[in-house]
């Protein structure tokens, strides 16, 4: 599959959330709207954590756990070495006095421990693809999940407004709302990936 | 035993982990085997939460806890492809994600005002046993209403498959958007049937 049909697929068809069910459905009623810079830094967090866990699980499976013939093992090398290492960049870039790179550092540092990246790296760095294309699917589907999640806050902030019946508030309608942007998402499959970039 | 901080259904209530396991619980079998993993993961993490506490340093102590867990999913994914390597395919990249769902079932419990460590492992106990029958009932549900048939988790290459229905009645609710929809509506009955203790 070429980059372009990688990225269109990881970041709808194959969308982190929607289609693997990595991370959390937003929870509206106590998650705060963001805006500009935080938007900015969390898209950025997600899109460098989840580059950088492929990256290393890739390099983990692929010239290590692979060569010394125990390929499961590189979830262990993964824990061991890429998690506290990325833990140790997102503390330093969060204590870099206040800007931009602080903010994504603390974004960066409450994601690594997660279903996202964790599924992220496993997906892309199980060998199958390249390198440079686990980076692009993963970063792909970093944004995949900003967009998705975006929708889903968008659209939890209109369903606290309108007249949902009691117990379908919060949760329940989100987990609805998630399963018909799914439904929409499947629509841009592999075929029409296909068709789009070859 | 102290029930305060006590989530009588973790995945309905406290909606732990609930968005890894409505992909992996496409069927009772694979339900059931993920529920059972992140159980296990979860009763390890609390069982050596005590000795981990007085023997690693406080820094060390959370890469402790994730080594620890992905240890127990890799030896547990380990015993699900000798048991029945067609339910260990089926799980796919969620069998090593049994170590996030159980970190997040351990971490319930830290969250527990009480101090002393037999009560909160109890309370442990009880919550990993309602996420391993919720993972396995909404499996089943999915897998019975979406493809009229019920995989049962028996070992060896081809696991034991009931088929009640010709023809699938809902296949919707096997695929990831219908597992969205049936847990929302889940979440929905819940509510609806167990009260909400104050303070909840």
């Amino acid at each position: 599959m070429s980059y372009l049909g990688i990225i269109v697929s990881s970041a709808f068809a194959s969308n982190a959330l929607l289609t693997y069910g990595l991370g959390d459905v937003p929870r509206s009623e106590d998650e705060a709207p963001q805006e500009g810079r935080s938007n900015l830094a969390r898209v950025l967090a997600l899109v460098l954590v989840n580059s950088i866990a492929s990256g290393l699980m890739w390099c983990a499976h692929v010239l290590v756990a692979f060569p010394l013939g125990v390929p499961s093992l590189d979830l262990i090398f993964f824990v061991l070495l890429a998690v506290p290492g990325m833990k140790f960049l997102a503390k330093a870039s969060g204590l870099a006095g206040g800007g931009l790179l602080s903010i994504v550092g603390e974004r960066a540092d409450d994601l690594i421990v997660g279903s996202l990246v964790f599924g992220i790296a496993l997906i892309f760095g199980e060998g199958s693809y390249t390198l440079p294309q686990a980076l692009a699917g993963s970063a792909a589907s970093g944004l995949g999940y900003w967009m998705s999640t975006g929708l889903l806050r968008s659209i939890g902030a209109r369903l606290d407004l309108s007249d949902t019946p009691k117990r379908m508030r919060g949760a329940p309608a989100m987990l609805l709302s998630t399963g018909l942007m799914a439904l929409a998402f499947m629509g841009l499959d592999a075929a029409f990936t296909r068709a789009l970039a070859g | 035993m102290d029930r305060d901080g006590f989530v009588p259904n973790p995945v309905l209530a406290g909606l732990v982990g609930i968005c890894p396991l409505i992909a992996a619980s496409r069927s009772f079998a694979e339900g059931t085997a993920y529920g059972l993993g992140a159980a296990a993961c979860a009763l390890a993490l609390g069982a050596a939460a005590p000795p981990l506490r007085s023997s690693v340093s406080d820094r060390l102590q959370a890469p402790a806890t994730l080594a620890l867990s992905a240890a127990v999913a890799l030896v547990f994914a380990a015993c699900i492809k000798a048991y029945s390597p067609a339910i260990a395919a089926g799980l796919w990249v969620y069998l090593p994600l049994i170590s996030v769902s159980g970190l997040s079932l351990y971490a319930l419990r830290r969250s527990y005002p009480s101090r002393r460590s037999e009560d909160s492992l109890a309370t442990l106990a009880l919550e990993s046993l309602m996420f391993l029958l919720t993972a396995a009932s909404a499996g089943a549900l999915r897998e019975f209403l979406g493809l009229g048939t019920l995989t049962l988790p028996t070992p060896g290459d081809a696991p034991l498959r009931l088929t009640a229905m010709a023809s699938p009645p809902i296949r919707i609710l096997v695929t990831p958007a219908g597992g969205f929809m049936l847990f929302g509506f889940l979440v929905a009955a819940y509510r609806a049937f167990v009260p909400r203790r104050e303070g909840q």
